[in-house]
C-alpha cells in the first residue's frame, strides 16, 4: 500500500494557500492607492503583494493539481503515489513527543515568561521538561529519583547560568 | 597590494587578547553547534546574535562569523561518528566519513575533514578577499532594474536548489517569505500594508524572531520528533593526518574549495549544495570513482573542502550587494544592520577596510578549528552524548530570550512561536527554509526596487529587459523555471543528446 500521507497534506497545504492567495490578491487589489497624493499608479503599494498573490495562486493550483495526480491509483495497480514523496517516521508516539514538548514551550513562552521572575520560570521549564521526557514508568525507583533530581539540577543550572549571564555579562535585558 | 595592505591593516586593529578570547569561545561553541544533531549553524549564528546586542561592532561581528564556520566544521564530528549529518552542511561528509570510522580511521577522518575545512575556508577567503572588491565595482551599475531581478532569481534559485522533493515548493517557501516582507509599513509612500491594525506589525515582522522560530524553536519539535540518535562509543585513532596525505588530494582540495566559493555566491543556496557539488565533481575526475561511498579520502576531502568554502564564499554577495548567500549569512546580514554596517554596493566605497576585516575574522576562525578541531577530539565526543532532551529546553529558552533581548517586546517572542510552528509544519512537509528566510530578506528590496523601476521608466516595462545586466538576470531567471518543469528538462536533455552524437559523427567523418 503505497503512502498517501503527503500527497493528502500537499492537498490540503494547497487548498489552504490557494484561499490565502485569494485573500492576498483582494487585499492588494483594494489596498488605497493613493490618489490624492498623485503618486505615480505602478508605485501603489498593492502592486507587488498582488502580484505575489498572484504567483501563490498559480503554485497553489499546480500543488492541488500534483496532489491529486498522486491520490489516483495508476493503471497498473500501483498507485502513483508510490513514487510521490512520504511523511517520514510519522508515528503517534513520535507526534504525542512533538505535541507534549509543542505544549511545554508553549506554556513556558505564554504562560510562565513575564509572569513570574524569569530565572524561576525557566528553573519550572527546563526542570518538567527534562523530567517529562526522561521519566521512565516502568523503572527502578532509585532510578526515577535519579532521573528527577537530574532534571532538577539541569533546571537549577540553567536558570542560574541563562539569568546571571545574559543580565550581568551580556548586559541583555530578560523578559 | 592596497587590498594586501588592508587585510595587514585589519589584522593588526583585530589583534588582542579580547579578539583571542572571542574566537576561542565561539569556535568551539560554533563546533558543539555544529557535532550536536538538530543544531544548525543558521540557528547557533540566530541565537548568539542576542549575545551581542551591546558587544562592540568589530567583536560581536568576529563571533558570529567564528560561530558560522566552526558550526559547519562541527557537523562532520557527527557524520563520521555517527553516519548523522551535525548539521545539512556535512551530509555529503558521512557517505566517506563513517566508512572510514567503521574501518577504525575515525582520527584520520576527523583530522582529514579538519584540515580540508581549513583549506576550503581559506581558498574562500581568499576569493571573498579577490572578488568582493570587483564585485562591488560591478554592483554600482546595478540600479532599479537590476536590484529587482537580482532579488527575484535570488528566491527563484534557492527555491529550486534547496529543496528536497519538486521545486514547486521551494517556490512556494519563498513567495511566502517575500509576502512576510510586505507586513508593515512599506518603504516609498510610508504606507502601512496588511497590518490589521495592529500597531505591532506596523515595523513589519523582526528578521530575528522569525529566523529564531524557523531554525530554533521548529528544530526543537523537530528533534524531539524525531527518532532517537545512538550514539556510537569506539575509539580514535591518529588524528593529525600527515602532509603527504593532504599534499595526495591538493587538486581534490583546490577544484572543491572554487567550487565551493562559487555556489556560496549563488543567493541563498548554501553549504550543503556546496559539499554535493563537489564531491560530485571529486567523483567524477577520480581515477578510483568506486571507492567512493566506501571510505575515499578523496571524497571526504571534497565534501569538506566544498562545504566549509561556500562560508566565505555566502559573504561575498552578502557584503557587496546585500543579498545572503546562504541562510546562516541571511542572519549574519540582519545582525551587521543591528551593528550599524550596511552591506550593499557602496561598501567598499564607505567602508573599504570593512572587507578585509571580515577576512581578516576567517582567519582567526579557520585558526581556530584547526587548533580546536585536532586538539579537543576526544573531549568533543562527549559533547555528543549529551541526551536531546536535556539540550532542547535550554534551546528554547534562548529562543524566547533572543527575540525579546531585541526590542524588549513580548510581541517579538509571539512571532518566533508562530514562525516555529509554521517551520515545523513546512518543514514535515518538505518545504525548504532557506528560500522562505531569503524571500523575508529581499521582499523590501524587490518591492521597492520594481516600483521604483516602474516609476522611472514611467510604467515601461523595456528597461527590466533590454539593460544588459537585467536581461542577463532575466534570462537566468526564466531557464530556472523551465528547467525546473521535467518535460522541459527531459526535452532539453534529448535534444542536447542528439546535438552531441550529430557533432561527434560528423567529426568521426
Amino acid at each position: 500500500m503505497a503512502d498517501k500521507r503527503m500527497p493528502r497534506a500537499d492537498l490540503t497545504t494547497g487548498a489552504i494557500l490557494f484561499v490565502l492567495s485569494v485573500a492576498i490578491v483582494y487585499g492588494a487589489w483594494t489596498m488605497d492607492r493613493l490618489e490624492a497624493r498623485q503618486i505615480h499608479p505602478l508605485s501603489a503599494p498593492g502592486l507587488m503583494p498582488g502580484l505575489l498573490g498572484l504567483a501563490l495562486v498559480v503554485s497553489s493550483l499546480l500543488l492541488i493539481a500534483k496532489a491529486v495526480r498522486g491520490l489516483i491509483p495508476a493503471r497498473d495497480g500501483a498507485a502513483t503515489a508510490a513514487r510521490a514523496d512520504t511523511l517520514d517516521d510519522a508515528n503517534p508516539g513520535a507526534i504525542f513527543r512533538a505535541a507534549s514538548a509543542f505544549a511545554l514551550c508553549l506554556f513556558y513562552a505564554l504562560g510562565l515568561v513575564g509572569r513570574m521572575p524569569f530565572w524561576l520560570a525557566t528553573f519550572l521549564f527546563v526542570t518538567a521538561f527534562v523530567a517529562f521526557f526522561e521519566w521512565e514508568p516502568g523503572a527502578a525507583l532509585a532510578r526515577r529519583a535519579g532521573r528527577l533530581a537530574w532534571a532538577f539540577l539541569l533546571g537549577l543550572a540553567t536558570a542560574a547560568v541563562v539569568s546571571y549571564g545574559f543580565s550581568e555579562l551580556f548586559l541583555v535585558r530578560l523578559p | 597590494m592596497q587590498g594586501l595592505q588592508l587585510f595587514f591593516d585589519a589584522l593588526w586593529a583585530l589583534l588582542s587578547w579580547q579578539t583571542l578570547f572571542n574566537t576561542a569561545w565561539a569556535v568551539l561553541l560554533g563546533i558543539v553547534v555544529g557535532a550536536l544533531p538538530g543544531l544548525t549553524a543558521t540557528m547557533g549564528v540566530a541565537l548568539l546574535t542576542t549575545l551581542t546586542y551591546k558587544m562592540a561592532p568589530d567583536q560581536a561581528i568576529l563571533t558570529l562569523i567564528c560561530m558560522y564556520v566552526g558550526a559547519i566544521y562541527g557537523g562532520s564530528r557527527t557524520a563520521i561518528l555517527l553516519n548523522i549529518p551535525g548539521t545539512p552542511a556535512s551530509a555529503a561528509s558521512t557517505l566517506d566519513g563513517f566508512p572510514l570510522a567503521k574501518a577504525g580511521r575515525a582520527g584520520e577522518a576527523m583530522g582529514i575533514a579538519t584540515t580540508s575545512s581549513a583549506i576550503g575556508t581559506v581558498i574562500g577567503t581568499l576569493a571573498l578577499a579577490a572578488v568582493a572588491p570587483l564585485l562591488a565595482t560591478v554592483a554600482l551599475d546595478f540600479h532599479s532594474y537590476e536590484f529587482f531581478w537580482l532579488a527575484l532569481f535570488g528566491v527563484i534559485i534557492s527555491g529550486q536548489l534547496t529543496t528536497t522533493s519538486a521545486p514547486l515548493k521551494g517556490y512556494i517557501a519563498g513567495i511566502l517569505g517575500l509576502l512576510v516582507a510586505m507586513i508593515g509599513m512599506e518603504g516609498i509612500h510610508a504606507h502601512f500594508r496588511f497590518t490589521f491594525g495592529v500597531s505591532q506589525l506596523s515595523g513589519g515582522i523582526g528578521l530575528i524572531p522569525a529566523m529564531v522560530g524557523a531554525f530554533g524553536f521548529a528544530e526543537v519539535l523537530n528533534v524531539i520528533y524525531s527518532k532517537r540518535v545512538e550514539i556510537a562509543r569506539g575509539t580514535v585513532d591518529r588524528i593529525v593526518p600527515r602532509f603527504v596525505d593532504i599534499w595526495r588530494y591538493k587538486v581534490t582540495a583546490l577544484r572543491s574549495g572554487v567550487i565551493g566559493t562559487f555556489i556560496g555566491v549563488i543567493p541563498g543556496v548554501g553549504e550543503d549544495i556546496g559539499a554535493w557539488a563537489s564531491y560530485a565533481a571529486a567523483r567524477r575526475a577520480s581515477k578510483t570513482p568506486e571507492e567512493f561511498g566506501k571510505g575515499s579520502i578523496d571524497g571526504l576531502t571534497a565534501a569538506e573542502t566544498g562545504d566549509n568554502a561556500v562560508v566565505p564564499g555566502s559573504l561575498i554577495p552578502t557584503l557587496t550587494l546585500g543579498v545572503p548567500g546562504s541562510a546562516p549569512a541571511a542572519v549574519l546580514l540582519a545582525a551587521l544592520f543591528i551593528h550599524g554596517v550596511r552591506p550593499g554596493p557602496m561598501i567598499m566605497i564607505e567602508q573599504p577596510a570593512f572587507v578585509y576585516s571580515i577576512v581578516a575574522m576567517l582567519f582567526f576562525a579557520t585558526l581556530g578549528i584547526l587548533v580546536f578541531g585536532l586538539a579537543l577530539t576526544r573531549p568533543l565526543l562527549y559533547v555528543l552524548r549529551i541526551p536531546r532532551e536535556r539540550l532542547m529546553p535550554i534551546v528554547f529558552v534562548l529562543c524566547v530570550i533572543g527575540p525579546f533581548a531585541l526590542s524588549q517586546r513580548m510581541f517579538d517572542v509571539w512571532v518566533m512561536l508562530f514562525f516555529g510552528i509554521v517551520g515545523f509544519l513546512l518543514r514535515r512537509m518538505d518545504y525548504p527554509m532557506a528560500p522562505l528566510v531569503l524571500g523575508i530578506i529581499l521582499g523590501d528590496l524587490m518591492d521597492k526596487n520594481l516600483r521604483r523601476g516602474l516609476t522611472l521608466s514611467d510604467g515601461d516595462l523595456s528597461p527590466f529587459f533590454t539593460r544588459p545586466i537585467s536581461l542577463v538576470f532575466c534570462l537566468l531567471v526564466a531557464a530556472t523555471i523551465l528547467f525546473s518543469i521535467e518535460p522541459v528538462r527531459n526535452g532539453a536533455r534529448v535534444l542536447g543528446r542528439r546535438a552531441w552524437s550529430i557533432g561527434h559523427s560528423s567529426r568521426m567523418r
